[in-house]
């Protein structure tokens, strides 16, 4: 009995501290994801309209953005409400 | 060093003439040269008699000749990219993209890189084996395009490389605050990161082209006893000038070609200037090419090679 009162302590603890560090990088990771997405709009941005480097610079970077790529396209989905995101984030109702 | 001429102008000039006469009065001095056409319609064989490819074709004693072929270098570069590009991608990524690269080719910006990457090839693999490599460029426009190509493209991976240094910091902050993000399975350190690591690499090669223009090469203008090729080595004097890329000399082709007259503009006084008579015969073989009187510019070269060296 002590033995499972002991797991759930440490589990309830865990995710506690979870929880806070969760929230503690939120905001950061909200930044982030902003940043690269700027960084694959500058790069990709030619093929788009937008001010970029000459676009062979973009076909040697492109083969190791699928990442920036993933977070680009889920920003757009996104771009509809990007202060409802913002409101979420900070928990503002 | 400086072991690369560069003859720039507009068309029609008489660049390639020029650039064939110098290859082969070099030649025939002693020192082992090259000479490469980056001019997409090429007549450097043409003008040399021989027929030539993307590779060095001996020509005669000392002198060796090619024709970029810039279409086969834009294909070479696509493919590697996208080879590069699936073995990194998911396969359905990859899949969307595959198709968006036979467009790329037609690309703002491609020709001009594919003639940085010739240079930059020309340079590092064959130029050890020569003691002068000569290119006979395109026109004005795309000439000053790719030299200045170095230059623009620099800023542009200067800016790009701060902002992946901040990227890469705000994920090391996140994995220390919370070693069980998702931002932990991706790379955090520079040293993993493949983007940054080629921007490095990227940076590395366009800095080394700009230190072979501005530094390690003879810039020569071609000009015409007319007012419109005048003009445009004006033009090119400014573009090159603000590019930190010094000018060697001012060949006047043609001479007598016309009774027209014409201004030297005061601007270009200063450079070291040579006279190259209109042939009323013409120019139909080597010896032709050697007899224009190119010695006096040949001279100019290695004597200013020696100062620099």
């Amino acid at each position: 009995m002590p033995l499972q009162f002991g797991h759930i302590l440490k589990t309830t603890l865990k995710t506690l501290t979870q929880v806070n560090r969760g929230k503690a990088t939120g905001i950061l990771d909200f930044e982030l994801k902003e940043l690269e997405n700027i960084f694959t709009l500058l790069i990709l941005g030619g093929f788009a309209g937008l001010p970029s480097p000459p676009s062979p610079i973009a076909i040697e970077l492109l083969p190791y953005m699928e990442k920036e790529l993933i977070v680009l396209i889920a920003r757009a989905d996104l771009a509809q409400d990007p202060l409802g995101v913002l409101m979420g984030m900070l928990e503002i109702d | 060093m400086r072991d690369s001429v560069f003859f720039l102008g507009k068309g029609g000039v008489g660049k390639t003439t020029l650039s064939s006469a110098l290859a082969l009065a070099l030649a025939r001095h002693g020192k082992r040269v090259l000479v490469a056409s980056l001019d997409p319609a090429h007549n450097l064989g043409d003008s040399l008699k021989v027929k030539l490819d993307g590779e060095p074709k001996n020509v005669e004693k000392n002198l060796d000749a090619l024709e970029v072929n810039l279409a086969w270098w834009v294909d070479k570069y696509l493919e590697e990219s996208r080879e590069q590009l699936k073995l990194n991608y998911s396969y359905n990524m990859t899949l969307n993209l595959d198709s968006f690269f036979g467009i790329l080719k037609y690309s703002p910006g491609t020709e001009e890189y594919a003639v940085l990457w010739a240079i930059e090839d020309i340079h590092s693999r064959l130029a050890p084996s020569y003691d002068f490599v000569v290119f006979d460029t395109p026109p004005t426009a795309l000439s000053l395009r790719f030299l200045s190509m170095p230059t623009i493209s620099g800023l542009w991976v200067a800016e790009l490389t701060k902002l992946r240094e901040r990227i890469l910091k705000d994920r090391q902050t996140i994995v220390r605050l919370d070693p069980d993000s998702p931002v932990a399975k991706g790379t955090v350190d520079k040293s993993d990161d493949k983007v940054y690591g080629k921007l490095g690499s990227i940076r590395t090669r366009l800095a080394a082209l700009e230190v072979l223009f501005s530094k390690h090469s003879f810039m020569n203008i071609v000009v015409n006893p007319d007012q419109l090729s005048m003009y445009e080595a004006l033009r090119i004097k400014d573009e090159l000038e603000r590019l930190g890329i010094p000018l060697s000399a001012l060949c006047l082709n043609k001479h007598g070609v016309s009774e027209a007259a014409y201004e030297l503009p005061a601007e270009l006084h200063h450079l070291p200037k040579f006279t190259y008579s209109f042939s009323r015969d013409g120019i139909f073989t080597r010896d032709d090419l050697v007899s224009i009187g190119i010695e006096p510019l040949m001279n100019h070269i290695l004597s200013e090679r020696k100062t620099t060296r």
